[in-house]
């Protein structure tokens, strides 16, 4: 290929992929997020993490995504030291499984606002300087549970849904700025967010999947660099890596 | 790290390899280290050429001649052992209002587009399950998701794929792993058949096609190699059943 084609990083001789950028990371300091940041520093992407502890990055900052003045502020830091941000992957969030008869108010809102308002809020500090340079990625984490439902899992998969219906709104939307959105949306992973009690850990729940097994964190994670560095026909696509959980 | 797959050389087999996505396909995997076997429905030089500049060997058949497809299968292993990837690309398309569709194209579109997959995938897993495990990727359509006017009989062959890997991704993993990628219109030698038969340019043809993309553009070939790339990806065991619609964002259907 010779033009440079809407969505398509520029390409050096050769047909390699230009340099990689910046990229920031929620949730970036433990599982899927923090699979995700070493994933995307070997190849050279600088990777910039935001989490409420520490992450092993270039630029760890700390910070909570419900906080949209923290997450500005850490837009404006990760842009001023590393550069522009090129990519941002939202994997910040939480898990717990609550009957829907037993969810408080303050519960559900929580919920919400941490996995739905927490994209919206990294969102709305990179999108400008993404449409500015007429390029940029967004990868949402949404989850199995967001398409197949779960037990206990109302108010969860409400949050995770709610970002498959923006990511692909905002996909339309952006497009043809040069801005492509997608989602990754994993099945029950081997991460700190299932206890080692968790009911998705049980031989008996594992024994029901295709694939057998809890998915990693990795895979996850190269599920999420190849949407960025490969997905440029990509547009608004839910990429499942769930173990055969939800088909 | 770990994965399902014995570290030996990845060999692939490519189907309707000679042009458009599948050479993509075939370059691409040729590219990461797999020794690929490309297959077409007749020998061709594009065939011969694209062997030779890639390493590869040829290996022509009528994937929906069963026949044709275990004496294929026989070949390849023979020469460079069993498949750890299959990639189910060949395919035939008519357009046609479905009262004027005669009943023998339909069977020959069918016949090749989902019967074809199913000889190839039979007739390439008990060498897959020698080697320990493989992958399976069905190259669909985004008309098997939407359905098309005058397309009944692919829309219906490409829609039947889908539902081959979902029903596949269940019952042969773990050790072999099953997905689909269903591309939207994509900058192939069939745009140069539209733009004839519509009595148009090519690039007027490339033009109507994109005004319906979110993305403002068609594919291009590589984009779709690039999803099969990962598909077959021995470190990316966990996905399985799946469709990845790699199509602009045009649709908003659900495969």
């Amino acid at each position: 290929m010779t033009a440079q084609l809407p969505g398509q990083p520029p390409e050096l001789p050769g047909g390699m992929p230009s340099p990689r950028g910046v990229a920031l990371v929620t949730g970036a300091a433990s599982g899927i997020g923090a699979a995700v940041a070493q994933e995307l520093r070997s190849p050279g992407w600088r990777v910039a993490g935001f989490d409420l502890r520490p992450s092993a990055c270039d630029l760890p900052l700390t910070g909570d995504v419900t906080d949209s003045a923290a997450v500005t502020a850490a837009v404006a830091r990760v842009t001023a030291e590393l550069g522009p941000v090129g990519a941002l992957v939202t994997a910040a969030g939480y898990y717990e499984m609550i009957p829907f008869e037993q969810l408080t108010p303050e519960g559900w809102q929580r919920m919400l606002r941490v996995h739905l308002g927490g994209l919206v809020t990294a969102v709305r500090a990179v999108l400008p300087g993404m449409l500015e340079l007429g390029a940029g990625r967004i990868v949402a984490v949404s989850s199995e549970l967001a398409i197949g439902g779960g037990d206990g899992d109302a108010h969860y998969a409400a949050a995770k849904g709610a970002i498959i219906g923006l990511v692909r709104s905002l996909a339309a939307e952006v497009a043809g700025s040069g801005v492509l959105v997608n989602s990754v949306a994993p099945g029950p992973t081997d991460t700190p967010l299932l206890d080692p009690d968790s009911p998705w850990r049980a031989p008996e729940y594992l024994a029901t999947l295709p694939v057998r097994r809890l998915a990693w964190p990795a895979e996850i994670a190269a599920a999420v660099r190849f949407v960025l560095e490969e997905g440029s026909f990509l547009v608004g696509e839910v990429v499942s890596v769930n173990s055969g959980a939800v088909i | 790290m770990t994965s399902g797959l014995p570290e030996r050389r990845e060999v692939a087999l490519v189907t309707g390899a000679a042009q458009g996505i599948g050479a993509a396909i075939a370059r691409r995997l040729a590219a990461r280290g797999a020794l690929v076997a490309l297959n077409d429905i007749a020998p061709r030089p594009e065939l011969d050429e694209l062997a030779a500049e890639l390493g590869g060997i040829t290996a022509p058949a009528d994937v929906s001649d069963r026949g044709q497809v275990l004496a294929m299968l026989a070949a390849i292993e023979q020469a460079a052992g069993p498949l750890s990837t299959l990639v189910c690309n060949a395919a035939y398309m008519t357009m046609s209002p479905l009262l004027e569709h005669p009943e023998a194209d339909w069977w020959k579109v069918v016949d090749t587009n989902l019967t074809g997959t199913f000889h190839l995938i039979q007739a390439a897993l008990p060498g897959m399950r020698s080697r320990g495990g493989g992958r399976v990727i069905v190259v669909t359509s985004y008309w098997g998701v939407t359905g098309w006017p005058d397309a009944t009989a692919y829309a219906a062959s490409k829609a039947g794929l889908i539902a081959l890997v979902k029903t596949l991704g269940r019952e042969l993993a773990p050790d072999v792993i099953v997905n689909g990628i269903a591309p939207g219109v994509t900058a192939t030698p069939q745009l140069e058949v539209d733009a004839a038969s519509a009595g148009v340019s090519v690039a007027e043809v490339q033009k109507r096609y994109a005004r319906g993309v979110p993305l403002g553009r068609i594919g291009q070939p590589a984009e779709i190699a690039a999803a099969v790339a990962f598909l077959a990806d021995p470190a990316v065991g966990a996905m399985t059943g799946q469709v990845l619609q790699v199509n602009g964002g045009e649709i908003r259907c659900r495969a």
